[in-house]
């Protein structure tokens, strides 16, 4: 299978002036399945190219920067299939709900028909042909966007790294400045301005490695080569580059606008796939190219971790608009990432790649639902909400799922990545002898508790108790937005209980990546 | 004893069929109820029976003292395997959990009749007990956890099975406050609470997994056993009882042990069949099993020199805590449910307690023996005592024993079988399972020669005396004295009060029956289960016991055996306790609203004893609300002032500023221009010249 990793990256952005074609001449269900179609046929791409030992393809790129590269080993398989499986299917969830988003717009937005004289219309468009033209456009930025996520993870060259991460920027912007929440534009700017910083300050310590280095490629980045000063510099300017992108503690403003504006698939994407590339980045970048700096600040980034994880979990149990609750629970969650990532375990890292995966399945899980109540209940304030689960089974049964994985209840993922990840944690504190870090591990312990509370109060408030009398019409969603939840369920709960299917990639690696 | 190391085949297969069948059941019975409602009942008695039998098979192997470990791969990325590990302990308690789970659906039957979430009820019934079995024939922790979380699951899915909030599901009197806490819980605020709670136990287990997992690195309960290597590292390292005393906080917590046994009471907003089979027999009894799993283990590096005691200590004291405190509260609540989920905790505060002496005493197994056999003699009378009540419940429409009353001619087989179950719970001399298995823990006890023996052994009578008393209590108000209001205007609009339906009184009716009929055989029930013990523990664990006890047979001869002392504070504990509750309950020949009222003292006690001590209160204070308050107080004055409007708004506000700084140079006006360009000049000279 050659130029499979290649198809998997640049058909989707080829491709996507064909699916605002096909929107806008054929109609949004063709424009769908068109997108479902591509990202599925790259995501098997991806599957099979990641089944045997690492996959690797090198093109030629310019002299000053190196080669154009995609990798797809231990780690990275698991991170872009987690990516391509969500997107395809998200693709499929996007219709229900964007038609629900295009006929409001419709409404506030579809310019007035002009009247001739005698009051018949002489020009006006029809709600159709707004509806097509407007999914030709979503389709096309989902398609980029999509591609622009799986090249983070695949590039094997900083520069190549550092343009894919760009890329995925711009069509979320607009994906959140055209179909967001009020204030949309508002949220899309300041989405794109609190990344795009980050984004700044991490191409900085990149070009510090590689100016230092000479040369961009993965391949030939050696910490020795690099003088003790700017190496620090450079890892602290990527550490918090990435930071922004996790939306850890301090850097996270950006996140709970973009994620609660955001329309509800992009979302899905944003929180469980995207802002997580920071935490590959980490391992990447800092775990595997920066053993001995890591070393020296990994006990940081578990105390940020840390903190991120109290810190989203408290606030998380102050919202009332259920977006909001899963983008403050998203931060908590990448606080347990990074947690995981300051373990220096191989273990622990294994767990907080796991994380990654179960968070992904988890969250999507739970935004998916957010979004089942927005078409199907009109309502996404806690306080307006109630009782649904009687209304809504099979919804109430996928985000159950989706918050056990949040939970790290077995027989989910979440358990899975939790234990690795914490044992990590307590393996190098006795290792060690390290207090602080002992300590560490038991405020997290703590921090699973507060997870596990502000999660089950939510899920009562949406799904339990009295059903407000509005509601009592109430029906569950359409299958179009059902069946990808319940492939999100089945995932969670196989992965929970057979974690090899990724383990057997990542612990390899990881054991590598201390190992040497 | 043989330890067979088998993959799947011959007597393997029926230890993984135990739990697996349960799990089956709940994944076709949401199929089956596509095709037809009512025959879902059907499937989860049949898959319940299929997993009883199934442990009924290897009950022969487990006479004789076999036992089989059976391993198949897992994550062989850490090289963990599952297992399931069936010797005596883990065939005798899957047997125990098997029958009175089968039993309780054969009873849920009945009891959810017409209920339209059936299916889901099912579902986490049949999950339950897959999860429960899995905890007791596990070979390692790891695995054990998933089973753990299973039944924590479970429970917190019944509890807030009725999940609408109607206030008729409630426990608790509406509108009553302790120290400005609502004690009227919803069911779903108590299965969140139930679930929370015992999550902190959870994470306690899981620390002290971690724990031994880093010094051991393996879960499984036979390669911990056969290298003791990492027990003398972490002793070295002053470890190895912290991390086995955090493994009892999963007990504490899934045991309704304090500090964490508040949850228990909430989680009587379940149906009652729940309450029977989740917080009565079985799953409130995983934290005993977990004990009983590893007490021998510590026991066993506590005799190759390495310094345990305190473990053995901390679960004796903690349980005979809990078994006084929550005795207390028993006496004084009004709600049927809750006193019997009182005396649950109770209950397994005396089994905690008998494990606990165990490892103090010289004779392992008397206290092991006893913990373990008032496990099982407890599971039969409590779940028949939960589902009599349940059938109370569903006569009578009121959880208060206050809207009973003078029930005894008008449902008979409750009556007498609420009778043979209480006497078990009350420890009636002689005739009783519970008679002897407390008498044997009891025993136990005085004999250890710990120092702390004695205010144990105290502290075991009190509780005793206190469990006849509101056992009696429970008997006198619901079938003695008048009818109440309640009853009298049921009857009045045309409600006939009888009997519950068959389906349901039998399953009741069989257990209390056995409760009376084992413990006419008690005692040499009790040895035989001794005997068994003393040759599993020493064969599995080395751990010798001193001298076998006497040749015990049908003769007379076997009170020899018996402690007199233990068994005269046990006549004196059942004597006084059901005196005094008949003299207030059944005879009602002093008012004891009137004799409380009499004294400030007796008016203090009532009152802090029905507060519940003021724990529930003190817990909501310190970790609902004043989290709560600290999450606000961050939220307003940090997340949204300091980081949302320093960092957003003010961020903008300054870029708007210096907009506005430098517009204001922008004059357009030449003049200014020239003005400004020839005093940088002038500035630029000078310098120079400088």
């Amino acid at each position: 299978m050659e130029y499979a990793l290649l198809q998997a990256v640049f058909l989707p952005l080829l491709l996507s002036p064909l699916a605002y074609i096909i929107g806008r001449k054929v109609g949004h269900t063709a424009a769908t399945w068109f997108t479902f179609g591509l990202l599925l046929y790259c995501t098997i791409l991806i599957i099979t190219a990641s089944i045997g030992g690492t996959y690797e393809e090198h093109y030629p790129w310019t002299e000053l920067f190196g080669e154009f590269g995609f990798m797809l080993d231990g780690l990275a398989a698991p991170f872009a299939i987690m990516i391509y499986v969500l997107c395809t299917i998200l693709a499929l969830y996007s219709k229900p709900y964007m038609l629900h988003k295009f006929h409001e717009f419709f409404k506030e937005q579809a310019p007035k028909p002009v009247y001739q004289s005698d009051g018949t219309v002489l020009e006006s468009v029809s709600l159709e042909k707004f509806v097509n033209r407007q999914s030709g456009v979503y389709y096309a930025l989902f398609l980029v966007f999509s591609m622009g996520m799986l090249g983070t993870v695949l590039a094997t060259n900083l520069i190549e790294f550092y343009i894919f991460f760009e890329v995925m920027l711009i069509p979320a912007f607009l994906l959140i400045g055209f179909w967001g929440d009020h204030p949309r534009r508002r949220v899309a700017l300041m989405f794109f301005f609190w990344t795009h910083v980050g984004a700044v300050i991490l191409l900085l310590g990149l070009l510090a490695i590689g100016l230092n280095v000479g040369s961009f490629d993965f391949a030939d980045i050696n910490e020795t080569d690099i003088p003790p000063g700017i190496l620090l510099a450079a890892a602290v300017a990527i550490i918090i580059g990435l930071g922004v992108k996790l939306a850890a503690f301090g850097f996270h403003i950006w996140l709970p606008y973009a994620h609660g504006s955001a329309p509800t698939p992009i979302s899905a994407l944003l929180s469980p796939a995207m802002i997580g590339i920071g935490a590959y980045a980490l391992f990447r970048l800092i775990v595997e190219f920066l053993p001995q700096t890591y070393a020296d600040l990994s006990i940081w980034i578990s105390i940020w971790g840390v903190a991120t994880m109290f810190y989203g979990g408290a606030m998380a149990l102050m919202q009332d608009d259920i977006k909001r609750v899963f983008a403050y629970s998203s931060i908590s969650q990448m606080g347990y990432l990074l947690f995981g990532i300051g373990s220096m375990s191989t273990l622990g890292l294994a767990g907080a790649e796991m994380m990654y995966i179960s968070h992904a399945l988890g969250k999507g899980l739970l935004f998916m639902t957010a979004g089942v109540l927005i078409v199907h209940v009109g309502a996404r304030h806690l306080s307006k909400l109630g009782g649904l689960a009687g209304k809504m089974p099979i919804t109430a049964v996928c985000a159950f799922i989706g918050a056990l994985t949040i939970m790290g209840v077995p027989p989910t993922s979440g358990f899975m990545g939790e234990w690795m990840l914490f044992y990590g944690v307590l393996e190098t504190a006795l290792e060690e002898g390290d207090d602080l870090r002992t300590l560490l591990f038991a405020l997290g312990l703590v921090a699973t508790v507060l997870t596990m509370s502000y999660i089950l109060w939510m899920f009562k408030r949406v799904f339990l108790g009295k059903i407000p009398e509005n509601l009592s019409k109430v029906k569950d969603g359409s299958w179009y937005m059902l069946a990808p939840m319940m492939v999100l369920a089945g995932f969670t709960i196989v992965v929970g209980i057979y974690p090899d299917i990724f383990l057997q990639k990542i612990m390899p690696y990881m054991q590598g990546v201390l190992g040497g | 004893m043989a330890t067979e190391i088998i993959a799947t085949e011959g007597d393997a297969m029926f230890a993984w069929l135990i739990w697996i069948l349960p799990f089956v059941a709940a994944l076709i019975i949401p199929a089956v109820a596509k095709v037809s409602k009512l025959s879902t009942g059907r499937v989860a008695i049949g898959f319940a029976a299929m997993s009883a039998i199934s442990a009924a098979m290897l009950f022969p192997m487990a006479l004789e003292g076999h036992e089989i470990h059976s391993q198949v791969d897992w994550i062989s990325a850490i090289g963990l395997k599952a297992g399931v590990l069936a010797d005596p302990l883990s065939i005798i308690m899957a047997n125990v959990v098997g029958w009175i789970s089968f039993l309780i659906i054969c009873y849920s039957t009945g009891y959810m009749k017409g209920d339209k979430d059936i299916v889901r009820f099912w579902f986490w019934m049949m999950f339950f007990i897959g999860s429960m079995q899995l905890i007791v024939l596990s070979d390692n922790l790891l695995q054990l956890f998933f089973g753990w979380e299973g039944v924590g699951l479970a429970s917190y899915a019944l509890i807030a099975f009725w999940y609408r909030d109607k206030a008729k599901h409630h426990v608790g009197k509406e509108g009553r406050t302790v120290l400005g806490i609502m004690e009227y819980y919803s069911p779903t605020h108590s299965g969140m609470k139930a679930f929370i709670m015992t999550k902190v136990g959870d994470v306690m287990m899981l620390a002290g997994m971690f724990l031994i997992f880093a010094f051991a690195g393996t879960f499984g309960f036979k390669e911990l056993l056969a290298d003791t290597a990492w027990a003398v590292n972490m002793s070295a390292e002053g470890l190895l009882v912290p991390a086995v005393v955090l493994l009892f906080g999963g007990a504490i917590g899934k045991s309704a042990q304090f500090p964490l046994n508040e949850w228990l009471l909430e989680a009587m907003t379940g149906p009652t069949a729940v309450s029977a089979l989740i917080h009565a027999a079985t799953m409130v009894k995983a934290g005993v099993f977990l004990v009983a799993r590893l007490g021998p283990l510590v026991f066993a590096l506590g005799a190759a020199g390495i310094l345990v005691d305190q473990f053995f200590e901390i679960i004796a004291w903690v349980g005979a805590f809990t078994a006084l405190l929550l005795a207390t509260q028993a006496m004084v609540n009004p709600e049927i449910k809750k006193v019997l989920a009182y005396s649950t905790g109770s209950q397994i505060g005396y089994m905690m307690m008998a494990l606990g002496i165990a490892g103090l005493s010289e004779q392992f197994v008397d206290g092991y023996t006893a913990g373990f056999y008032h496990m099982i003699s407890h599971a039969m009378f409590k779940a028949s005592l939960f589902m009599a009540a349940g059938s109370l419940l569903h006569v009578v429409g009121s959880r208060f024993m206050t809207d009973m009353g003078g029930l005894r001619k008008k449902m008979r087989k409750t009556y007498a079988f609420m009778w043979a179950a209480g006497l078990g719970l009350m420890g009636a001399p002689f005739i009783t399972t519970g008679f002897w298995s407390k008498d044997a823990i009891f025993a136990a006890v005085y004999e250890s020669g710990n120092e702390w023996a004695l205010p144990i052994f105290i502290i075991a009578v009190l509780t005793a005396a206190i469990t006849a008393f509101y056992t009696t209590r429970m008997m006198g108000l619901v079938f003695f004295g008048k009818e109440s209001k309640h009853i009298e205007k049921m009857e009045s609009e045309g409600h006939h009060i009888h009997d519950a339906p068959r389906s349901m009184w039998i399953p009741y009716g069989i257990l209390a029956v056995l409760t009376i009929g084992i413990g006419v055989i008690g005692f040499s029930a009790e040895g035989g289960i001794h005997e068994l013990f003393t040759e599993y523990l020493d064969e599995s664990f080395g751990i010798q016991t001193p001298h076998i006890d006497v040749e015990i047979s049908g003769s007379l001869g076997f009170l020899s055996g018996l402690n007199p002392i233990a068994v005269g504070a046990s006549l004196v504990a059942f004597a006084v306790g059901f005196g005094l509750g008949y003299i207030f309950y059944i005879g009602r020949w002093v008012d004891p609203v009137k004799f409380i009222n009499s004294n400030i003292f007796f008016y203090a006690l009532h009152k802090v004893i029905l507060n519940r001590w003021y724990l529930n209160a003190m817990i909501y204070w310190g970790f609902v609300i004043a989290p709560l308050w600290a999450a606000r107080a961050i939220w307003r004055y940090f997340e949204k002032t300091a980081i949302d409007t320093g960092m957003n708004t003010g961020l903008e506000r300054s870029v708007r500023f210096g907009a506005k700084v430098v517009q204001g140079t922008q004059t357009g006006v030449a003049q200014s221009y020239l003005f400004v360009f020839g005093a940088g000049l002038l500035f630029v000279v000078l310098i120079l010249l400088i």
